[in-house]
């Protein structure tokens, strides 16, 4: 009995799999991998969302060349290893052509040889400066839309001057994003004012106190502390900093500063640090087009400039797929996707547009609602940041730096 | 660097030693009684934890989160003894670890499930450090210090001074001499378990008092106090406790020489050390075969 049960399960695998192939020149699929859960939890759930919405909007443009996509989805839950068993899940199984709203470095970094073996496209939010060139992304097949560690530690040092202040110390997680934050802003501040910052800490994650690691820091009396840093330890840090009784003030990532850090360490302790988030391009039809439908999804517009960039890869991965069609190889369909990316064809701001520039033929450049993408030799954007100071337990926007 | 650096180091490393030194004695406990290193150990820290979070949220009382912390650690782990531990307890020591990674991973994913991953703090008023000259202490953690001291002299009374821990003591030297005298193997693992259990869930309420709540915290505990339970001689409760002070003190203290990424190294740099020269632990007798 056990060994028929066996038999028909195998043949009905077979028969899934067969009409699968066949189904395939129709179709077109795509794996979304996003932090549902874990450190990227809120930004997960509106990474989702936004994929859904553009692929729904996709489909209801009639699809890509005539091909519908198809969404399969998994947690990431912004861990490496579970991004990797999704990654694999995605690419065997659901047969992804390309895996969309991968969030931090570490998940990408692990995912990449993954999709670069199987000629899939990864395009994804993650800053680590090893993602851009060679070996990494040496077939080209990442895509970043967000900004690289280095860019923000730019904006960071810009940020810095335009408060006045003199003598910045960096406190580092030690990871490929974390280091990259500060030495991209250790560099830049070098650059433009000349001058070395006053002290550095790396430190290692999951310590129940970084206390030593402070005072290491605050001996050098900076006037601000800039971070390459997460929830977490950021909590733990700024609990102690303010326990400490130093007066300094705090340049943080976005990731890390964030309404849940406020929740944990009340306003007392948060007033005055400045978290600093790349902005969504605000003034493009592109954004206004997202954010009306984003609204109506329950996505939070503001507070997530992921899910804007989630978006934008399912609309420009849709318009590629118009452009060279289904059957396409993954470098070919890359090369599409950043042509597309970069300036130099009509500017369209929807995919219903973009096809139809297509069909009609000539080159089209998608400007997005998350950046205009304006995808560099390494497939990376330049979006624009914003500097949100905390007061009295709310994040305030205060101005846009434009590197 | 000056003398009050080196003062400040060692005081921050006598404080992590103190919140390492309460599951360091939770694994030497059960490691004397049942004789195999619980790798769950950490996440029945995790769980006091947010039980103590959970009764602060409820009643804003510190003392409440502590018993509610003790409470939900000494739940955990007897939840654990009865349904994974008791079954396999005759088994190999391999058996036993390995349930018991099981059972940790079971804790932590209930954990993320039901709370979420995000860190939690308490909400609770802080205190700024005093000053004596360029040396500063925490309120905070002298009451640490007293708690984990209380903490240790009711384990300690319980192991010496009761008829219960004559008992304990008793199984933990030589099992078959003890059942064959008429002690009630059962009773004293349930008292055994519950006593590690307390010790887990008042860990957590203050680790997570000091920094923040979090389903992992608890695991990234493990390493070290299983660190300081070799340091002090696996089973031997005083060691435990010497043991992680001495770890928190020597780790930081090392960080002006070797920089803040090593200093995880340095602990079990130590370790081996230690293992070198004495490979019972500081403070165990070597052991005959019988």
């Amino acid at each position: 009995m056990n060994h028929v049960l066996r038999l028909s399960a195998c043949a009905l695998a077979l028969a899934s799999f067969s009409w699968s192939a066949q189904a395939q020149s129709s179709t077109f699929s795509v794996g979304a991998l996003t932090p549902v859960t874990g450190a990227g939890a809120p930004y997960g759930g509106g990474m989702s969302k936004a994929i859904e919405m553009a692929v729904a909007e996709i489909n209801g443009a009639g699809g890509a060349k005539g091909a519908k996509l198809v969404l399969a989805s998994e947690d990431s839950q912004s861990a490496p290893q579970a991004a990797v068993l999704g990654a694999k899940k995605l690419i065997s199984v659901s047969g992804a052509r390309a895996l969309i709203g991968v969030w931090s470095s570490g998940e990408s970094l692990a995912v990449i040889p993954l999709t670069n073996e199987a000629n899939v496209l990864l395009m994804h939010a993650s800053g680590a400066p090893a993602l851009s060139g060679p070996p990494v992304n040496e077939k080209k097949l990442g895509f970043r839309f967000q900004a690289t560690n280095g860019r923000f530690g730019r904006a960071f040092a810009e940020i810095a001057k335009r408060q006045g202040y003199a003598k910045p110390a960096t406190m580092a997680f030690n990871n490929a994003s974390g280091l990259g934050n500060t030495e991209g802003f250790a560099a830049a501040w070098k650059a433009t004012q000349g001058k070395d910052i006053v002290a550095s800490v790396v430190y290692e994650p999951n310590r129940p106190s970084y206390r030593s690691e402070l005072q290491s820091v605050l001996r050098a009396k900076p006037d601000v502390i800039v971070t390459g840093s997460y929830l977490a330890d950021t909590t733990i840090i700024l609990r102690e900093w303010y326990q400490s009784g130093v007066d300094t003030k705090w340049i943080i990532p976005g990731w890390a500063a964030n309404a849940d850090l406020i929740k944990a360490l009340g306003p007392q302790v948060t007033e005055g640090i400045i978290s600093v988030e790349t902005v969504s391009n605000e003034t493009a039809p592109s954004f206004k087009h997202y954010a009306d439908a984003a609204q109506k999804a329950g996505i939070n517009v503001q507070g997530n400039a992921y899910a804007a960039m989630a978006y934008d890869q399912a609309i420009i991965l849709g318009l590629a797929v118009q452009a060279v069609g289904a059957n396409a190889s993954g470098p070919d369909l890359a090369k599409k996707v950043h042509e597309i990316g970069t300036p130099g064809g009509t500017q369209v701001y929807t995919f219903a547009e973009g096809k139809k520039k297509l069909e009609a033929g000539g080159r089209i450049s998608y400007i997005g609602a998350s950046s205009a993408l304006n995808f560099d030799e390494f497939n990376d954007v330049t979006p624009d940041f914003a500097a949100f100071f905390i007061e009295k337990g709310q994040l305030v926007r205060k101005y846009v730096v434009k590197l | 660097m000056n003398y009050a650096d080196f003062i400040n180091l060692a005081i921050n490393g006598l404080v992590e030693g103190l919140v390492m030194a309460l599951p360091a004695l939770a694994l030497t406990l059960i490691y004397g009684l049942a004789r195999f290193p619980n790798a769950a150990t950490g996440d029945f820290v995790a769980v006091g934890g947010f039980g103590g979070f959970a009764a602060h949220q409820l009643t804003g009382s510190l003392i409440i989160a502590g018993l509610g912390g003790a409470a939900a650690g000494a739940a955990a782990a007897l939840l654990a003894y009865w349904l994974a531990f008791r079954p396999v307890i005759r088994r190999s020591v391999i058996t036993l670890m390995l349930t018991s990674i099981g059972v940790g991973f079971v804790y932590r994913s209930a954990l993320g499930l039901a709370f979420g991953h995000e860190p939690k703090a308490f909400d609770m008023p802080l205190q700024r450090a005093m000053r004596f000259g360029d040396v500063s202490i925490l309120p905070a953690d002298i009451s640490l210090a007293a708690l984990t001291i209380a903490v240790l002299v009711a384990v300690f009374a319980i192991l010496f001074w009761t008829p219960l821990g004559r008992s304990l003591r008793a199984i933990a030297d030589d099992p078959d001499l003890a059942r064959v005298s008429g002690i009630r193997k059962e009773r004293s693992m349930l008292a055994m378990w519950t006593m590690a259990g307390v010790v887990c869930g008042i860990a957590g309420t203050v680790s997570g008092m000091r920094t923040v709540v979090y389903p992992d915290s608890g695991w990234n505990l493990l390493l070290p106090a299983f660190a300081a339970a070799v340091i002090g001689g696996l089973g031997n409760p005083v060691g435990a406790v010497i043991g992680a002070i001495l770890l928190g003190v020597l780790q930081e203290l090392a960080t002006p020489f070797t920089g803040f990424v090593y200093k995880i190294a340095i602990g079990y740099v130590v370790m081996v050390i230690v293992l070198l020269v004495r490979p019972q632990g500081l403070f165990n007798r070597v052991q005959q075969v019988r």
